[in-house]
């Protein structure tokens, strides 16, 4: 019975951590905003997904390369087709990629992380030296080498990002399951006889699932921002619109003048970046003040 | 605060004033600042596999033919030899007689830093380097089953640790001093344009052996001009060779290029040094073409709207002497089928894709309206394209295209598989897969886009296992062959037909016309094969491309092409112009 | 632990580290990368050249040596030859690094020196109308490309205005100077909005610290605390974040260098990329990931010095 107490009290208290953090959100009219606009995205994205809007962002609406005008709202491509759309269409791609990178980086983050710290010995040195030895590489080569080898695509885009992501995240929960293996309530649960594994994912996991919140949002602003930069790489999406092909596009197009492309990737890019920061600056602040900013 | 106030007035000054100091130009020098897009991958003749290498390498090394500068179409002159070789009377055997007092230029490779002449037997050894398969030459091909005995002698030579360059081949000969003597294993006169690409330019066998790996930033050769050693960087100066020949400006031309005969008989060079700007980013080089600090340049793909309207140029840049030239380019750009897969082997369905695509559309959004579409393999300005020959099953022609998909078994597309059209990455074919695409859909072909990295397609191609995509041949010399070859069976992949075509019919025409030296005879030959390829539509012929370079109003002499790689030598500078001219800038 | 045999303790680490660089360094391009030699031979290969090429190449050894090969040239630096330029590498490399240098450590320093007095002002007058004016142009500055900017102040700076050479580079002294200055503006616009976000992140959590609230109670003036307190005590991980760019410094600028004309590493790995070029690609890996290892050493130590109680972790 103590052991459930035990967990009753860190839940708890960890609950009204999170009702702290949803208050000073919401207090804040700076990150309700931004709150407002990730959801935003999401919904875009979701929409799009199911079809809903943006579905016929492939037709051709006009002449190529139209200039923005009340009847294209951002203009057209080079095949006639809406920017406007392809810019919504982009979203979803965005999202996906965030989603999909992050998920890759807690997968892997944590498990290593939480692994290395709490059973210590060669276990965690072999994991130390394997996170060492992944950041020692520049991120830049570690993502061509991936692309060369998985071929091009979306999937490409994101596990290339979720593998050479994922350190900063396990460094810090190493360290994080390293001083709560010793907590008073984990040596509890021990002396009741639970396993490892168990202690691990019940036990120690929901006090430490900021950490992995807060990651969680800058990951995903990462992995939006590198797949522009993957795409001027030619490495990125491939066979639907995304913000990243759209600048690439427009890297030879600027030339000729047709620079609503980029406004329409750039701005679309603007308002969620911005929008994480925020959030991720107040979802620190409210969760973890002393955590450092990695 | 009042601290960094300061700091940051002083470095905004010092910034304005390092601003302020862009270099001006000396217009009396006479110098032509020309670009190169991609990156000069060194001075090695035998690894000179591309286009912008083999321009390079030929300010500083020669063969022992070239082309006429001022022919068209191309034709063959003697360079380093005396004359056009003399040939047997089966065509297997072909003399040289080189010219006598050529000397290399001079480099510390040499006794006393003097160059030597230049004999036959520097000829026999650049052939055999070219052969020696330790120095995985890029231009093998070129002599790879051509002559007697050399390809024994790479072989055996493999195997030991360094070839033996002594020892004799009975294909390739100094029979003295001055004469080297060609035996062909078969009739094949397409040899001698193999002549006067870079591979067989002649090297010094004192260089070689002195800068051993580093050779290939060592030029040294018998050309116009000289390059020190080749640093890597993005700038590259030659100098004029003191020791150059005295080799003339020619003095006759085709009518078309009459107007470039005013310096006819003048000493090559004309111009005393030459900078290369390696610049593969368009904006920078075009930039700097309308600021007049380049010679000449190609107009940027995205820059052509602006530039020229009807085949003219813009106000903007006539006022400031700039003249366009437009030349048809020797290539053709396709869309290949794979015929290891059954699929393509119903010659119905390939003719209805290719009623199916919109050729004038793709021109307009790809290439500006400059490119001619394809017909047949051939390219215009090659003996056996056929002179306002239409290809029947060339589209747009969705009602027949539909019509045909219904008869080659696939009503509407129905039970048609779905296929995969692969590119290798970058901006511009990506947009050119989706417009593909988007053509084939008209029809109800389902096409999916698979993009790779360069190296990774490359690998895909030659291991055939692609299904389609889209590629283009740039002609090595101006003769049928070497189009008509990429679709002649035993040239499939690894080799340069990648669309593994392989009909004995074709094969057995093909080589008996390649045997052939050149006549009316062999013209009707190509013409009838180059027929026989179109409308069987044996792979989908997209266009020929232009040239359209830019030229500032003091550079002379100058016209694109594709194959006179040494035209440097030929052009020259009028630096009053250039002074005046440069006002308006 | 003293200092001395923990340095000798983090220099040892240096060792498997790099031989698991030159693990994935292998798997990657040795075992899994498609085959070069289609891209080396041209397009009219033959198969017996394809078989020759490889054994030229040394493709068709055991996996062990080609290993071992590897792990050889990270210590001898020994990188054999380019595949493209037929250069040796190593050669390449020093030939680059000038050049690269010339842009990134003024830049380096000029980011760095404005990003940290922006942060502290910022930090200063956080929550304020100036924090959040910053926040949102640093973070639209984030957002446009980076070659938006390079195309603009190519075409505005250089050709229009003509204060800048468009592009090139002259390797002499004074001489480099005309051409640097454009990229070295353009991508101090480029990576001073992170670089504000993140110094701004390390100051706030100093001020934040109990003792920043004793002194604040204390009656020290907010100024005060801001410089004497905080910046002090933030100083050790900005100067780690500082350091650990240092490596990075010879990388160059991927986009720039190729833009600008400048014959860097920057552009050499850009172009290695682009042609596949395998050696280069290996020995700019290798190369980086050692300057890395070597400039964590350093911080590491520097730590240890200012915070001796961190040498017990």
């Amino acid at each position: 019975m103590a052991a459930t107490a035990v967990t009753n009290t860190v839940t708890n208290q960890s609950k009204s951590l999170w009702r702290h953090a949803w208050s000073t959100i919401i207090g804040n009219r700076l990150s309700c905003i931004a709150l407002i606009i990730v959801v935003f995205y999401f919904t875009l994205a979701l929409l799009t997904f199911m079809g809903v809007i943006a579905g016929d962002w492939g037709k051709e609406i006009g002449p190529s390369y139209s200039p923005p005008s009340a009847e294209y709202i951002f203009g057209t491509d080079i095949f006639g087709r809406s920017v406007f759309l392809k810019m919504i269409k982009g979203a979803e791609t965005a999202i996906a990629i965030g989603l999909a990178t992050s998920a890759i980086t807690i997968v892997i983050g944590t498990i290593l992380g939480m692994i290395a710290g709490y059973f210590g010995g060669i276990i965690d040195e072999l994991i130390v030296w394997f996170y060492t030895t992944i950041s020692a590489i520049p991120g830049i080569m570690l993502l061509v080498a991936i692309a060369f080898i998985m071929g091009k695509g979306t999937s490409t885009v994101f596990i290339s990002l979720g593998i050479t992501s994922w350190v900063g995240l396990c460094r810090i929960l190493r360290g994080e399951v390293m001083r709560h293996k010793d907590r008073e309530y984990s040596q509890a649960a021990s002396a009741l006889g639970a396993g490892s594994f168990r202690k691990l994912f019940k036990h120690i996991l929901p006090n430490i699932t900021h950490v992995i919140i807060i990651n969680f949002s800058l990951t995903f602003e990462m992995a939006i921002k590198s797949e522009v930069i993957l795409s001027y790489l030619g490495l990125g999406v491939q066979g639907r619109p995304s913000w990243g092909t759209m600048i690439d596009d427009s890297k030879l197009e600027l030339s000729r003048g047709v620079w609503w492309q980029l406004a329409a990737a750039t701005f679309a890019m603007f308002f969620i970046v911005l929008a994480f920061n925020v959030l991720g600056d107040a979802l620190r602040d409210a969760l973890d003040p002393k955590l450092k900013g990695k | 605060m009042k601290m960094r106030n300061i700091l940051l007035t002083v470095m905004s000054t010092t910034l304005l004033i390092f601003a302020s100091c862009t270099k001006k130009q000396d217009t009396n020098e006479r110098v032509l600042n020309l670009v190169s897009i991609t990156e000069i991958k060194g001075y090695d003749p035998i690894m000179a596999n591309d286009l912008y290498s083999g321009r390079e390498i030929s300010k500083i090394y020669e063969g022992l033919l070239n082309y006429h500068w001022l022919k068209v179409p191309y034709e063959l002159q003697p360079n380093l030899a005396e004359a056009m070789p003399e040939a047997s009377k089966d065509g297997l055997t072909y003399t040289f007689k080189i010219r006598p007092g050529i000397k290399f230029q001079d480099d510390i490779a040499f006794p006393e830093g003097k160059g030597r002449e230049v004999l036959a037997s520097d000829f026999v050894y650049s052939i055999k380097r070219l052969a020696d398969s330790k120095n995985q030459a890029e231009g093998w091909w070129v002599l790879d089953g051509k002559l007697k005995g050399l390809n024994e002698w790479r072989d055996k030579n493999a195997k030991l640790p360094a070839a033996n360059y002594d020892e004799e081949v009975e294909g390739v000969k100094a029979t003295d001093k001055y004469t080297i003597q060609f035996k062909l294993k078969k009739v094949f006169p397409q040899f001698l344009y193999g002549l006067a690409m870079p591979y067989t330019y002649v090297v010094a066998k004192e260089a070689v052996d002195k800068y051993g790996k580093e050779f290939i930033n060592h030029p040294v050769g018998t050309g116009p001009y000289v390059l020190p050693k080749f640093d890597q960087g993005k700038r590259i100066i030659y100098t004029k060779n003191p020791t150059f020949r005295e080799k003339f400006y020619p003095s006759d031309s085709s009518p078309e290029l009459k107007h470039l005969l005013a310096d006819a008989g003048k000493r090559l060079p004309l111009v005393d040094k030459i900078i290369v700007n390696v610049m593969i980013e368009s904006q920078p080089a075009w930039l700097k073409l309308n600021k007049g600090e380049i010679d000449t340049y190609s107009i940027p793909k995205d820059n052509f709207a602006t530039a020229v309207k009807d085949n003219k140029l813009s106000p903007e840049l006539i006022n400031k002497g700039l003249a366009l030239s437009i030349t048809p380019m020797l290539d053709l750009t396709y869309t290949a089928f794979n015929y290891d897969n059954k699929l393509f082997q119903n010659t119905k369905l390939r003719k209805a894709m290719y009623m199916a695509f919109d050729e004038a559309k793709s021109n307009e959004l790809f290439y500006n309206n400059t490119a001619f579409p394809a017909q047949s393999v051939i390219p215009p300005g090659i003996a056996g394209n056929i002179k306002g020959y239409i290809n029947p099953f060339k589209g747009p022609n969705l009602e027949g295209a539909k019509k045909m998909l219904a008869e080659a078994g696939y009503p509407d597309g129905k039970g048609l598989p779905e296929i995969t059209y692969d590119i290798a990455d970058s901006t511009t074919s990506r947009q050119m897969a989706e417009f593909f695409q988007k053509q084939m859909e008209q029809i109800g072909i389902k096409i999916k886009v698979q993009a790779s990295p360069w190296p990774e397609f490359l690998a895909k191609q030659k291991k055939r296992s692609l299904q389609m995509f889209g590629a283009a041949w740039g002609a090595d010399y101006p003769d049928a062959e070497n189009f008509l070859q990429l679709l002649y069976g035993p040239n499939a992949s690894p080799g340069a037909n990648s669309s593994n075509y392989n009909n004995p019919q074709f094969n057995k025409d093909f080589e008996a016309a390649v045997a052939m030296q050149d006549s009316p005879e062999r013209t009707a030959r190509y013409e009838k094969l180059n027929k026989f390829l179109a409308e069987d539509v044996v792979v989908m012929f997209n266009n020929h491309r232009q040239s359209y370079s830019l030229t500032q109003g003091w550079l002379r002499n100058y016209h694109y092409s594709d194959l006179n790689l040494d035209y440097v030598q030929y052009l020259n500078l009028d630096t009053a112009k250039k002074a005046e001219l440069l006002k308006k800038f | 632990m003293n200092l001395y045999s923990y340095i000798l303790r983090r220099l040892l680490y240096v060792i498997p580290v790099l031989l698991g660089v030159c693990l994935i360094v292998f798997v990657i391009f040795n075992v899994v990368a498609p085959d070069p030699a289609f891209l080396l031979l041209g397009r009219h290969a033959t198969l017996q050249q394809i078989a020759d090429l490889h054994h030229e190449l040394g493709m068709d050894r055991p996996f062990l040596i080609q290993y071992l090969d590897i792990v050889k040239s990270a210590f001898t630096f020994d990188f054999g030859y380019s595949w493209s330029s037929k250069q040796q590498i190593w050669e390449m490399f020093k030939a680059g690094a000038i050049p690269s240098l010339s842009i990134t450590l003024p830049l380096f320093m000029l980011v760095n020196f404005s990003a940290i007095s922006i942060a502290l002002l910022v930090a200063f007058y956080r929550g304020k109308l100036i924090d959040k004016i910053v926040l949102i142009v640093s973070i639209a500055m984030m957002s446009i490309p980076s070659l938006a900017y390079i195309l603009f102040g190519q075409w505005f700076f250089a050709y229009k205005l003509g204060w800048f050479e468009i592009s090139g580079f002259d390797p002499s002294i004074p001489g480099f100077i005309p051409y640097v200055i454009l990229p070295i503006l353009l991508y101090v616009m480029i990576s001073i909005g992170p670089d504000t976000r993140f110094y701004r992140a390390i100051i706030l959590d100093e001020v934040y610290q109990d003792y920043v609230r004793t002194a604040r109670a204390k009656g020290v003036s907010e100024l005060s605390v801001m410089f004497k307190h905080v910046l002090k005590n933030a100083m050790i991980p900005i100067l780690t974040y500082v350091i650990i760019q240092i490596p990075f410094l010879l990388l160059g600028l991927l986009l720039a260098e190729s833009f600008f004309s400048i014959p860097g590493l920057g552009g050499m790995v850009l172009k290695a990329i682009n042609t596949s070029d395998f050696p280069v690609i290996k020995a700019m890996t290798i190369l980086s990931a050692l300057g890395f290892i070597i400039f964590g050493i350093i911080t590491d130590v520097l730590y240890t010095v200012v915070d001796p109680r961190m040498r017990l972790k």
